[in-house]
């Protein structure tokens, strides 16, 4: 090995080492991911232009309550002036100032989440408060409780003597449930919906409310998010009954009923409003969200280390959207070391440098067996491409234009199969990304067309066993937390690829190649 | 482990250590296209004096195709090639003509259109490094040299000779097989043959990396034969090296029947296996050269020098 690659291979080891070592063992900041239940973080970004003129923004913010404990709140925004209001029971964030131009709020907070079941009374037992049955039983217009409509269908289900308020419930929930089609272009309007048994997700939590009303039951509707692993989180509605002193939840959509589960977050109960403007032009706002894998007091210790300097910085405190990119991009380095040691210290030739990363950091958004099938299918429709194509006569770059439409087309009707057959990975890996897809197929059909099917598979076949060798770390929760909360580490990576740089040695591929050295001279030579 | 010892101990050189002590230190990058572009090569050769195939037509757009199909008409024997074709992909051998159609080495036929879809695809870049755009030349076809035909199946056999700092170094011919479809391509199973630099003879050969002693088509003992005017091909071999300014070449040369030795093409990243053909290790002439080569020493001796280097290490 050259020298000065060595030395300054390890002082990159060295420097990367020091510094992982001091904020580990001194600062002890954890070192693997406790992997905590339902600890989200979670941020509102919203983009509002205004023309001058005096203005405010309202959202609803989350409070602690039953099965979620909001804490760590901060928000930013620009040339705004911030305050929280209660309204209606329900904390409103509320951003107020002169608009001009483009102005940018981020509200983020954490959220720790879990299962609630509310135990059903046997009973009505103890009767609403006046205040409550003013807010909660009343006829209005979001939920005409007191509609001829209303009473008619009513009338018809229980034509002689009522029954117990509880099984009522359950039969008017189990009808909006079951024979109410959900059908996200039809009305939000409860009667609409009554009248043609079919309604939108909010049209049928709505009736649903009317109906409980007009039983006697207080009712409500809450605006809430629904939190998916590695995805956006949508906004959501469900519906909750007052009886007994407590509010079940239950959803005619998503079929939960007094157990409300761990992905959802209430934010509003007031109204399905997610965002109201006053003097603003345009506005758009979108949710993010993260899972964290830190205990909240290990996160804190992430966040602010015993160093100023460190906690200046943390990548904890950087906004959600950022930090799902980092996290992604900080494994890269270990997918470039296992690449080299598979090219320089074994000897294996892959597609390009580094397909076999990109390769597998396709494969992380699907599952592995679905994903390698899909580059089976892909390397499958290549040949089979080429078969056809290469009577036709084609030059190189229409006939890889070719190949991609194929491509397009292929994995069109796997999103299609995957739906009908509801194999979800399938139609995950419509996301597999195209441009991965498109540069295998073109790597792959030139080499097929330069050197032959068999060095052609060759290939492919060694980019995806060095794929498969970077993908349990491109999946591993304790990879990522160490990468993501020691991102010095890279430079340890940088420090091994420059000794692997400056290797001569000889690779595996030499000594198979040379092997016949092994054997004694045998006449020739002499 | 007893292989790692071997090796070592024989000095072969292994990839890592050909890019980090020879190719990237003494081929410096610029000069990569004289070598990577067999055309930029053919001009440096030309104007040196060196000879090389003659060149009969050049296509540089799919305009060109046409006409130079057209002017083929005339011949019955040539080879189209790409200018930056990477390990002979792309090549195609004419050996004949009947009625309006080619016969290709091998045997097959080929018409116009064809050889205008090759020469389009070479264009478009389908046989370059990287898929660049590229362009479409044909040379003269060479002849077997009769003291070579009896161990050559089905095409020309070619010398490879590597050259480090005008320094000859080691040197192999490859044969041609049947199964190499007569290509001198060892990875398609050519067989590679070490050449003595003293005396210009097969010492050894391997075919598939194991060692051979005669011609699996034709049966002929390979080992003593020799390679004709084979100090000529030392001769063109360092004079055309010395034309790129790269430290670290591999020269192949093609001794045709009418016109002698002629440089076919040059090769900066010149592969290991002429190691295996020799049964020897080039580390060992490589630090000789390294420490011997006098600056400003003229070709004659600088060849002998690497004679000098390869007798003193087979003696040792």
């Amino acid at each position: 090995m050259n020298r000065s690659a060595g030395l300054v291979g390890f002082l990159l080891v060295m420097i990367g080492a020091a510094l992982f070592v001091w904020k580990a063992f001194v600062l002890e900041l954890p070192l693997a991911a406790t992997d905590a239940e339902g600890l989200w973080r979670i941020e509102l970004e919203i983009t509002a232009r205004g023309a001058g003129r005096r203005g405010s923004l309202r959202a609803p913010l989350p409070s602690t309550g039953p099965g979620q404990v909001v804490f760590d709140e901060r928000s930013a925004s620009d040339r705004l002036v911030f305050t929280i209001r209660t309204e209606d029971g329900d904390r409103v964030g509320v951003w107020s100032g002169r608009f001009a131009g483009v102005h940018q709020v981020v509200h983020g907070f954490r959220v720790q989440l879990s299962e609630v079941t509310t135990p059903l009374p046997g009973g009505i037992g103890r009767s609403p408060s006046r205040e409550l049955l003013a807010r909660y039983a009343g006829s209005t217009r979001e939920f005409p409780s007191d509609a001829s409509d209303v009473k008619a269908f009513l009338d018809k289900l229980w034509p002689s003597a009522p029954e117990n308020p509880l099984d009522r419930l359950r039969t008017l929930f189990g009808f909006v449930a079951d024979e109410i089609a959900t059908v996200p272009s039809a009305s939000d309007d409860a009667l609409l919906t009554l009248a043609a048994r079919e309604g939108s997700a909010v049209g049928k939590s709505r009736l649903l409310v009317t109906l409980l009303r007009a039983i006697g039951l207080p009712a409500r509707t809450l605006l809430g998010l629904q939190l998916f692993e590695g995805q956006t989180p949508i906004t959501t509605q469900w519906v909750e009954a007052w009886i007994d002193g407590q509010w079940i939840p239950m959803s005619p959509i998503d079929g939960f009923f007094a157990t409300r589960p761990a992905n959802l977050v209430a934010l509003r109960t007031a109204s399905l409003a997610e965002l109201e403007t006053t003097a603003v032009a345009a506005v758009g706002h979108r949710y993010n969200a993260l899972r964290e894998r830190l205990r909240p007091e290990e996160l804190a210790a992430m966040m602010t280390p015993a160093s100023p300097w460190l906690a200046r910085v943390s990548l904890y405190r950087l906004p959600v959207s950022t930090q799902s990119a980092l996290r992604v991009l900080l494994l890269m380095p270990l997918g470039a070391l296992v690449v080299a040691l598979f090219r320089n210290l074994i000897g294996i030739s892959t597609f390009g440098t580094f397909m076999p990363v990109l390769i597998a950091l396709a494969l992380r958004q699907v599952a592995l067996a679905a994903g390698l099938m899909l580059v089976a299918a892909v390397l499958l429709l290549g040949i089979l491409g080429r078969l056809v194509l290469e009577r036709m006569h084609l030059l190189l770059v229409p006939r890889l234009g070719v190949l991609l439409c194929a491509v397009v087309l292929a994995v069109t009707s796997f999103a299609l199969l995957g739906r009908e057959v509801e194999v979800r990975e399938l139609s995950v890996g419509v996301l597999f990304p195209m441009v991965i897809l498109t540069m295998l197929i073109e790597r792959f059909s030139v080499t097929l067309a330069e050197e032959g099917l068999r060095p052609a598979l060759v290939r492919a076949g060694w980019s995806v066993v060095a794929a498969v060798a970077v993908y349990p770390i491109f999946h591993s929760a304790k990879a990522e937390h160490l990468m993501f909360g020691f991102p010095e580490l890279v430079i340890v990576v940088m420090g091994v690829l420059i000794w692997i740089g400056g290797y001569t040695g000889y690779r595996v591929s030499d000594l198979i190649r040379f092997r016949a050295f092994a054997k004694p001279a045998g006449g020739a030579g002499s | 482990m007893r292989l790692l010892q071997t090796l070592r101990r024989e000095g072969v050189l292994g990839i890592n250590r050909r890019n980090h002590e020879f190719t990237l230190r003494w081929n410096p990058r610029r000069n990569y296209p004289l070598v990577d572009d067999k055309l930029e090569t053919k001009r440096l050769c030309e104007a040196a004096g060196i000879p090389i195939p003659g060149l009969i037509a050049v296509a540089r757009r799919q305009g060109d195709v046409r006409s130079m199909v057209v002017e083929l008409a005339s011949l019955s024997q040539f080879v189209l090639k790409p200018a930056r074709g990477a390990m002979g992909n792309g090549i195609l051998v004419v050996r004949g003509r009947e009625g309006d159609r080619w016969r290709r080495a091998g045997g097959r036929l080929l018409t116009d259109e064809d050889l205008r879809y090759h020469a389009a695809s070479i264009i478009s870049g389908m046989y370059a490094l990287g898929g660049q755009p590229d362009v479409a030349f044909v040379e003269e076809l060479l002849e077997v040299h009769p003291a070579l035909a009896e161990i050559a199946s089905d095409g020309v056999p070619d010398v490879r000779v590597i050259v480090h700092r005008g320094v000859p170094v080691m040197s192999m011919t490859r044969l041609p097989t049947r199964r190499s479809r007569g290509r001198a391509n060892l990875h398609q199973g050519a067989i590679g043959a070490g050449v003595d630099l003293a005396t210009g003879r097969i010492v050894h050969a391997v075919l598939d990396n194991a060692p051979v002693t005669r011609h699996p088509d034709t049966d002929r003992p390979l080992l003593g034969i020799g390679v004709p005017s084979f100090a000529r091909v030392l001769e063109i071999a360092v004079a055309a090296c010395d034309e790129t300014g790269l430290g670290y070449v591999g020269a192949d040369v093609v001794v045709d029947a009418r016109r002698g030795p002629v440089i076919l093409e040059l090769n900066a990243r010149p592969g290991l296996a002429i190691q295996a053909a020799n049964r020897a290790g080039l580390v060992p002439r490589l630090r000789a050269v390294g420490e011997r080569v006098r600056p400003g020493a003229t070709r004659a001796e600088r060849i002998a020098l690497g004679i000098e280097i390869s007798v003193s290490r087979d003696e040792a």
